[in-house]
């Protein structure tokens, strides 16, 4: 969830509200736009606020955070107007782009008078938006010039790597393309957006200077914004076009927030394999339109609000109903709310000015019968079994890894459910069997009295090529117990309780099994299947888990035994 | 009459037996008792003032190694004058050291002990020695020396006059050590003699009631003895289930108490089930590598029939007929088919829901392990279970949102009093925030819900109304358990498991 750090002082001035240092206060107000304060900095003075909603970059701005308050603390109804003058700059768009990053928009912002506060918070709405909406500038990426150094029409082209030097914000010499992403800490990071094709996207001004690299990194020279700049470039590239001209939108609007003044660009596309020659105005404040319907309103609501309520309610929101005519409203959307997709989003806005706790909580009791998962009563009986034979329930991960599967059980080593973008090493695939999950419960418990007798009745998951997921899940059982004197009979005893108890017949032959001892180890059978193991383990795997005590087990495949005995 | 345990009854009565003084060691070697056992009965009698304890310190005396191998071969001094007795009483020290088989080195000190014994005078003019008398009689060291060799603990205390100075010779001549040591004699009183003769009446003490006793009735002639109950014992653990299953139990039998039918599904799911028929975006943050767990091997699996899959294709493309604008972006059907580790329970849902085999109305939870590659810290797991379900009827609002959380706040959390926030789920509009509270407990944000977005049924084929919702149960559990880390759930700490209260 993005987390956007604010200066309290400035934002209880642009609200109008102080909140005396009262965070449970400040955290009321921000539960309208689903927001929380996550920590709060008395020294700089400043809160970090995470907003649960991921969809409304709109927020995430000490302005845009204002704009969205203002309507519930009852101090600007309906949308906040913009105006954005005419364009005053062309931007030209090589055909190579068509398939490598092929959007870009653009606007330029006038008699902008920038503090270190301002330049800072801007930077900190780009970078959110880069990473979050802009998917770590894979889909969109935001750069921000001094106008005044460009000569316009801008170049958005693509070039051969080995084509284009330039000096990198935040370096002193001349770099070629390949070297900037080998390099610069931004080349690095974002290389894999751009590696992919053997074009790279650039900026250029009319007299060839490099504007920036995008989604790389700007020019030291024209690409750096001080407390000095006056009059800013704005671009933003991408993937998808919609949400390019959003994220210009939003930017602009921070800008103007801070008192510049917008002016729109002209975009001009050439003919490409998908696209016929065209031409964009870049930003684009205008409001969106929205039919809501007044029934369908109270009725996921369960209100019986009138139209003329409801656009009250709207304005509380911070949107505009156009008109009213009977059952449907139209509503205005600004152009900043990017979250809207769909009538509901523009219910749940009247719900929250309405109150959810004024809302009265309604419980119906609907016929409708209960019941836990059919194999949950055997799981159950098999647990109270297992307890009154004097095991201790225990719950492991099911995520463990190769070398306590197999080489800690001198095992052989099998196929296993792995992920491929494993955080730990030590958790990289699904358990197939319990045994190794209670060994490691031992080893991590030999300094506590003995005897120690455990059991986990949970889920293994095992490869199946006819299933939809290419596995299956299967509830397994395994006990253990370890003392100075823990052998097989006394195992075997428990099994016996266990399975009769079950109503389970059993017979037990002799086998092989490289996790326990030679001769002190059977199969299971149940109706000739093998449904499981039981023996002394191998001094081998003792070792490898460091212990001490014999320990004598039995592994159950309990989804095997139990499938003809759960009422379907 | 005074109550002794069997022990210091049997101390007692071998006092008296044995004239009522006897050493605690002869009383260990008696009984084959342990020293702090006797010990123990000897200090519990002296207190009720049935015997008493003297302690007494002695000079014991114990030879050495050297001493040993002397007492078993004689002094060389003895050897020499021997050997001289043999020759006729007067001849060449070498050659009586030579008859005698004297180490050369042991010569000069037998001579030595030869003279000052007076046992014959040496002429060093012309190295001969000759007895004063034809028989030399035994010392008194030599007689110390065989007593102690005997094996006898002999004290200095004990020895007439020639034989201590004889102790303290071999002392000099390092054959022996002369070392105190502390014993301890226990001598019975006049009380100590009636309790020990009060005892032999007394009935028999028995320890343990053994089935013998029981079935020849001879329990009803012998004393059961009487325990120290106050003593501790041996620690016993029995078997128990895990303080957190039985918690999802109670949480289980509750909603199917309200009326709660439990789905089930697999733990690995595919990225169809946990995000796009839950209109989440295939470029969604919660789809990097950094939030969700992808399988290795295979990478794909098999997605629904081609009606259902158009359907959500084009609700996310262009919002389909569901109303909406779609995401806008075109959509992958490889994306779709990626297995995953499932990353919530809300995928269990999706499925109901696209097996149409729900009644209406009807009611579903799931208890689902979910996965997340986090690192494990004090507030976060890898893996965990999440309580969620759906409520499926034809009208359904708002107000059924807030009164379903606030059901489970009651009936779950017993909850004093809720209070609803408004929340955001990419799959739910609108969507609420529970937070409960509880006397003791103070807020917690207990749960979560919302109407399932037109985007989410429609393509699935349901028209009804839909409300999703999930419990926070792993802080509930913790507040419960008294918890502050939430890897405690898993813990592997079995003193932890067996000591937890399962209230």
């Amino acid at each position: 969830m993005p987390t956007i750090d604010v200066d309290l002082a400035e934002l209880e001035q642009l609200l109008d509200v102080q909140f005396g240092g009262d965070m449970e206060k400040l955290d009321e107000v921000l539960a309208y736009v689903k927001a929380e304060v996550k920590a709060r900095n008395e020294k700089e003075g400043s809160v970090s606020i995470e907003m649960k909603d991921t969809n409304r970059p709109d927020l995430w701005s000490v302005e845009g955070l204002t704009r969205a308050l203002q309507g519930y603390l009852n101090q600007r109804k309906g949308i906040k107007p913009y105006v954005c003058g005419k364009p005053i700059v062309d931007v030209n768009v090589n055909a190579d782009l068509w398939n490598i990053r092929p959007f870009i928009c653009c606007s330029v912002v006038k008699n902008i008078h920038l503090q270190d506060s301002t330049i800072k918070g801007i930077m900190h709405l780009q970078d959110k938006l880069d990473q979050t909406h802009g998917r770590n500038r894979q889909k969109t990426s935001i750069g921000i010039y001094n106008f005044d150094l460009i000569k316009p029409p801008v170049r958005y082209t693509a070039v051969e790597p080995a084509e284009v030097r330039f000096v990198p914000l935040g370096f002193e010499e001349q770099m070629g393309l390949d070297e900037i992403l080998e390099r610069h800490p931004k080349g690095v990071e974002y290389a894999s957006i751009v590696k992919k094709n053997p074009l790279y996207p650039m900026l250029f001004d009319s007299e060839g200077k490099v504007l920036s690299f995008p989604p790389i990194i700007n020019s030291n020279d024209l690409g750096k914004i001080t407390e000095e700049s006056r009059n800013l470039l704005v671009e933003v590239t991408g993937t998808q076009h919609q949400t390019v001209l959003n994220t210009l939108n939003l930017v602009t609007l921070a800008l103007v927030d801070r008192g510049g003044e917008a002016y729109a660009a002209r975009v001009h596309y050439p003919k490409t394999p998908n696209y016929a020659e065209r031409t964009v105005v870049t930003p684009d404040f205008g409001n969106k339109r929205f039919q809501l319907s007044v029934s369908e309103t109270n009725r996921l609501l369960g209100l019986n609000l009138s139209a003329e309520k409801i656009v009250d309610l709207l304005l509380v929101a911070g949107l505009e109903a156009e008109s009213a005519v009977g059952d449907s409203v139209t509503v205005l959307v600004p152009c900043y709310r990017v979250d809207v997709m769909h009538q509901v989003d523009i219910i749940e806005d009247v719900a929250i000015a309405y109150g959810y706790n004024s809302i009265e909580p309604l419980w119906r009791e609907l016929p409708t019968t209960g019941h836990a998962k059919p194999e949950q009563r055997l799981i159950d009986v098999a647990r109270e079994l297992m307890v009154g034979l004097g095991y201790q329930e225990t719950l492991n991960t099911t995520l463990t890894n190769q070398e306590n599967l197999f080489q800690k059980m001198n095992m052989p080593l099998k196929r296993t459910i792995e992920v491929s973008n494993p955080k730990v090493a030590t958790m990289t695939c699904l358990r197939n069997w319990l045994l190794p999950s209670l060994m490691e419960f031992l080893a991590a418990n030999t300094s506590v009295e003995f005897p120690q007798k455990i059991f986990e009745l949970g889920k293994v998951t095992l490869p199946d090529e006819t299933s939809e997921t290419r596995s299956k899940d299967e509830d397994w059982l395994c006990a253990a117990t370890t003392h100075a004197n823990a052998n097989f009979s006394e195992i075997k005893s428990a099994l016996d309780f266990f399975l009769g108890n079950m109503g389970v017949k059993w017979q037990i032959k002799e086998t092989n099994h490289p996790s326990f001892i030679e001769g002190r180890v059977g199969s299971v059978i149940v109706d000739g299947v093998e449904v499981g193991v039981v023996g002394e383990v191998n001094p081998l795997v003792l070792l490898a888990w460091k212990l001490e005590n014999p320990v004598a087990a039995f592994e159950l495949n309990f989804h095997t035994i139990t499938i003809n005995k759960s009422p379907k | 009459m005074v109550e002794l345990r069997a022990q210091e009854q049997q101390v007692l009565s071998i006092i008296e037996k044995s004239g009522g003084t006897l050493s605690v060691e002869q009383l260990i070697s008696d009984l084959g008792l342990s020293d702090a056992a006797v010990m123990r009965s000897a200090l519990t009698l002296q207190e009720k003032n049935l015997l008493k304890i003297h302690a007494t310190t002695r000079n014991i005396i114990k030879l050495t190694e050297e001493g040993k191998t002397y007492a078993k071969d004689a002094l060389p001094e003895r050897k020499l004058i021997s050997a001289l007795a043999k020759i006729g009483g007067t001849a060449n020290l070498r050659e009586i050291a030579v008859r005698a088989q004297l180490q050369p080195q042991f010569v000069q000190i037998a001579l030595g002990w030869v003279i000052r014994k007076k046992w014959a005078i040496y002429n060093p003019k012309d190295n001969m020695l000759t007895m004063l008398n034809a028989q030399v009689a035994e010392g008194s060291d030599e007689m110390l020396l065989k007593q102690l060799a005997e094996g006898e603990q002999t004290a200095l205390d004990d020895l007439n006059e020639p034989l201590k100075q004889a102790a303290e010779q071999l002392k000099k001549r390092k054959l022996a050590t002369i070392e105190p040591k502390t014993s301890r004699i226990l001598q019975i009183t006049q009380q100590g003699k009636k309790a020990a003769l009060e005892a032999t009446m007394a009935p028999v003490e028995v320890t343990q009631l053994t089935p013998e006793l029981i079935i020849t009735g001879k329990w009803q002639n012998v004393k059961l003895q009487k325990y120290n109950i106050q003593a501790p014992v041996a620690k016993t653990f029995g078997g128990k289930k895990h303080p957190y299953l039985q918690f999802l139990d109670e949480v289980r039998a509750k909603l199917v108490q309200l009326g709660f039918e439990e789905m089930t599904g697999t733990q690995v799911e595919t990225a169809f089930f946990n995000f796009d028929a839950l209109y989440v975006p295939q470029d969604h943050p919660a789809r990097e590598p950094s939030d969700i767990y992808y399988i290795k091997e295979p990478e794909f699996g098999d997605v629904p029939d081609e009606q259902t899959l158009s359907q959500v294709k084009q609700t996310h493309e262009n919002g389909w007929v569901t109303g909406s604008t779609g995401w806008g972006y075109q959509y992958q059907l490889q994306a779709a088919k990626r297995l995953i580790l499932r990353g919530h329970g809300t995928c269990l849902s999706a499925r109901t829901l696209q097996a149409h085999t729900y009644r209406v109305p009807s009611k579903h939870f799931s208890i689902a392990r979910v996965y997340r590659p986090e690192i494990t810290d004090k507030t976060h797991l890898s893996e965990f279970n999440q309580v969620e379900g759906i409520i499926i009827d034809k009208t359904l609002n708002l107000k059924d949102l807030l009164g379903v959380l606030g059901k489970f706040a009651m009936e779950i959390a017993g909850a004093d009093k809720v209070r609803f926030k408004p929340d955001y789920f990419p799959f739910t509009e609108p969507s609420v925030e529970l937070s409960a509270y509880k006397e003791g407990y103070g807020w917690i944000e207990f749960g979560g819900s919302g109407i399932f977005r037109p985007e989410v049924t429609l393509p699935l084929g349901v028209v009804e109304p839909v409300i999703a919702w999930g419990l926070g149960v792993d802080r509930l559990f913790m507040m419960r358990a008294g918890l502050e880390d939430i890897r405690m759930i898993f813990s592997q700490d079995l003193q932890w498991l067996r000591s937890k209260q399962v209230t």
